[in-house]
């Protein structure tokens, strides 16, 4: 297992390197010079070739990218154009409202997602069924902003009982992050939710069918204890999975969800990179957000192993 | 829901409430875009500016009726000549870091902003020597007099002349200062500043206000709150719901579609900033075709009209806005309506017979379409139809500001990364002063963007900078104008007065051109 896991682990570093390269590429045929963004209106051009050459923008794009990667081996991303802060910590500075934005999310949208799917499957075809789907579907096709603003207006204008926008800080106590993420994570799960509650559906509704469940049945078991223990418990490598790659569009989501809640996360910090064309950040950022995306992907395949004993086998 | 999450989310709103009620003393602002550096000397950004007032001082600054005034400086003694100024700090400032403020760190830091800034360069141009003769005193040696070395020195708008520690104001002006100290009120908490999210300042004991009243940024800066946080919020409904819901208290600017917000609401109001009102352009570059041919620039003129771009972007709020084509805009001591036919009417007609003329080649105007800034992007689906109309050829690339921002800074043809025409907008103090304004500078190659060329406006600057009396100065004025609009080193499209938003348990606010803070405070 162990052998499996470093094999994966050594398998992601080609990967991030052609991400590098790519993003790198990307960002750099980009049309916009964040030089005379940052000299500003006055600026005369000898000073903005002054800042262009301190940020070694007029060296080569080869000769830059092999700068950025010397420096991002030994875990220096370089300093922000923009603030002139190290990537490292812009981005360990925003690590923990993203983590728990989409913590809290994957929370929730678990203990709505898989029992709503499971039910639809149980009841499927009948009315509880078609608007469980119904739900899913909408929360699916409204964007997640859209979502937002509504639970905004209702729970944090109308009702106060969240904040609008902000997050609080765990050091300031959990109860007060909780509240501040509240309403984002709703909005996020509900998109969410939408994707799982579907596939759970269907492969519970695939497992109804198996010898096995009638086996139960036959053997007098009650409904919940059949849908719930054993036909759930079979449908956990197709959900885990679908879980690992909606982890992936959570991403997205975290970017707008993070602009409209005023989050100060990653993904906020990848929008405000993109626009001010603020190079080492937006490859500090994708080189993160790959990064995890690896480790996710390696922690569902590992997944496979507890949950199906076959596998382990 | 488990009935254990419920619980937690009630005592998670509790302890919100709680947090609340200890906050009182903070004052909680967004403004228009993130503080990135505290450096208003590096960067000509108005929200720099804007949150740098909270934390710097300056020599002299200006009070309601445009006058400066003393504000660091105790004042300021002219010899008969009029070329040497002895100007004499007044007691009592010290930096946040403890340190007094010397004449020596008030001659440093204005060297510094006298490299950037289009006034400084102006003064610098006119300096023999500027040196600190004791702790206390500095003395500015000019060559030749110039009446507006205090006016240079009290200067409210980008750059603003603020006095910083000698040693940080040795750096070049093209490097933001790092962790900046300054000598205002409000004192920066660099461990708290988080870029892209928020800037926390607290009050700063040691400061001394002036004894007089505030007015506007001269007078006493009396800081009545103990902490301030200016919030990057860059979503504007996010950032007026917060508002409403009491969790911030000022928002910079609320667009005109969202002023209904505020119906029937509380907890907030909005305020038409009269002062702060600023004004739209379209820049013509002068170095590509068309727009190299002043009869071509003419026919541009003849194709648009103010009142389309002024609806696109503030809709049915009509009292927010006015025609004007004063370019030192209207209801201000220079204000005309000298040459202005042409820029208001719009003569679809009359265009193509000057196209026609000027031999018009059919080159298309190529329109950088920036489509990340609201208004910006509904300006250029009106100008589009405007040109088309008067029979221009208009080739329209849709981009984002960046890309724009980069681009204008270009001298080359269209075909290699150059332009033709963009849209910007400018402040009501940087415009309606003949010396600030960018548009009358007629300084070809060393101009601002569009690079408009002419002599008689140089000569006429010249003039207006050792200009005595006021009718001398409204004459020359006038002739600018005259001059600008024959040039067109840019189309007007209109004045706008934004407004602003404050929560109503707020007493004390400035309105002016630029936002200030002191002096405000919270009644309960």
């Amino acid at each position: 297992m162990l052998r499996y896991a470093a094999g994966r682990v050594l398998a992601g570093i080609p990967t991030l390197l052609l991400v590098s390269i790519f993003i790198f590429s990307l960002a750099h045929v980009t049309p916009g010079d964040p030089a005379v963004l940052l000299a500003g209106d006055n600026a005369t051009p000898a000073q903005v070739e002054e800042i262009r050459s301190r940020l070694h923008l007029d060296l080569p794009l080869w000769q830059q990218f092999g700068i950025w990667l010397g420096d991002a081996l030994q875990f220096d991303l370089g300093n922000s154009i923009y603030s002139g802060k190290p990537v490292t910590e812009l981005i360990a500075q925003r690590i923990e409202p993203t983590l728990v934005l989409s913590l809290v999310t994957l929370v929730l949208t678990v203990l709505i997602a898989v029992p709503l799917g499971a039910i639809s499957a149980w009841k499927a075809n009948s009315i509880v069924d078609r608007i469980s789907m119904g739900v899913a579907v909408a929360g699916f096709s409204i964007p997640v902003f859209v979502i937002a603003y509504l639970l905004v207006y209702f729970f944090a204008v109308k009702m106060r009982l969240f904040p609008v926008q902000g997050y609080k800080w765990l050091a300031d106590g959990w109860l007060t992050t909780l509240n501040s993420v509240t309403l984002p994570s709703i909005a996020l799960a509900f998109v969410f939710s939408a994707l799982i509650a579907r596939v759970t559906r269907a492969s519970v509704l695939d497992a109804l069918g198996e010898n096995y469940i009638r086996t139960a049945r036959a053997k007098g078991l009650g409904p919940s204890r059949i849908l719930f223990i054993h036909a759930l418990k079979s449908v956990g490598v197709p959900v885990v999975t679908v879980i690992g790659i909606g982890l992936a569009t959570l991403v997205g989501g975290v970017v707008v969800t993070e602009s409209v809640f005023n989050i100060p996360g990653i993904g906020r910090l990848t929008v405000d990179a993109v626009t001010r064309r603020d190079y080492p950040v937006i490859q500090g950022v994708i080189l993160f957000f790959s990064a995890s995306l690896i480790l996710i992907n390696l922690l569902v395949d590992l997944s496979y192993a507890f949950i199906d004993p076959r596998i382990r086998e | 829901m488990p009935r254990n999450l419920i619980r937690a989310l009630g005592l998670a709103v509790l302890v919100a409430t709680a947090s609340t009620a200890s906050a009182e003393e903070t004052l909680r602002l967004r403004m228009n875009g993130d503080v990135n550096v505290l450096d208003p000397i590096s960067t000509t950004n108005f929200t720099i500016r804007n949150a740098s007032y909270l934390m710097f001082d300056t020599l002299f600054a200006m009070d309601e009726t445009y006058k400066v005034q003393p504000q660091m400086a105790e004042g300021a003694e002219v010899s008969d000549d009029g070329l040497v100024y002895t100007i004499t700090l007044r007691d009592g400032l010290k930096f946040h870091d403890g340190s007094e403020v010397t004449a020596e760190d008030a001659v440093v830091s204005i060297k510094r902003w006298g490299a950037v800034d289009g006034l400084g360069k102006i003064l610098f141009s006119k300096t023999k020597s500027i040196e600190a003769r004791d702790d206390k005193t500095f003395v500015i040696t000019l060559s030749e007099p110039w009446g507006l070395v205090l006016d240079a020195l009290g200067k409210i708008s980008s750059n603003v002349p603020v006095i910083m520690p000698a040693e940080q104001a040795a750096q070049p002006a093209s490097e933001a200062v790092n962790n900046p100290i300054g000598s205002g009120p409000y004192k920066l908490l660099p461990d708290e500043w988080v870029p892209g999210s928020v800037v926390v300042l607290e009050k700063f004991e040691d400061y001394v206000p002036r004894d007089e009243p505030a007015s506007l940024a001269a007078g006493g800066k009396v800081a009545h709150f103990d902490r301030v946080e200016i919030q990057y919020i860059p979503d504007t409904a996010t950032a007026i719901n917060a508002l409403i819901a009491g969790e911030i208290d000022w928002i910079e600017e609320v667009p005109a579609d969202m002023l209904m917000f505020f119906d029937g609401v509380e907890t907030a109001k909005t305020v038409a900033a009269k002062q702060s009102g600023n004004s739209a352009q379209l820049v013509v570059n002068h170095l590509n075709p068309p727009f190299d041919n002043p009869k071509i620039r003419h026919a541009l003129q003849l194709a648009v009209e103010q009142t389309p771009f002024m609806q696109a972007a503030f809709g049915d709020a009509t009292d927010t806005y006015l025609e004007c084509a004063a370019v030192f805009f209207c209801d201000t001591t220079y204000a005309t309506d000298v040459n202005t036919d042409r820029v208001l009417k719009r003569e679809p007609e009359a265009a193509k017979k000057l196209l026609e003329e000027a031999g018009y080649d059919g080159t298309p105007v190529t329109i950088l379409h920036v489509t990340d800034i609201a208004s910006q992007d509904n300006f250029y689906s009106v100008l589009e139809p405007m040109l088309k109309d008067a029979g221009f050829n208009v080739d329209v690339q849709p981009t984002d500001w960046a890309t724009v921002a980069t681009r204008r800074a270009s001298k080359e043809s269209v075909e290699n990364g150059g332009w033709n025409v963009f849209f910007t907008g400018w402040g009501f103090v940087d415009q309606s002063n003949p010396m600030t304004n960018v548009y009358v500078s007629g300084d070809c190659d060393n101009a601002w963007f569009g690079w408009a060329c002419s002599e008689r406006l140089q000569e006429l600057r010249k003039q207006f900078a050792v200009a005595t009396s006021d009718e001398e100065k409204k004459k020359l004025a006038t002739e600018m104008q005259e001059i600008t609009h024959d040039l067109v080193s840019y189309v007007p499209l209109g004045q706008a007065f934004p407004s602003v938003g404050i929560a109503t348990d707020l007493k004390g606010y400035i309105d002016g051109p630029v936002p200030f803070f002191w002096n405000l405070e919270r009644v309960n």
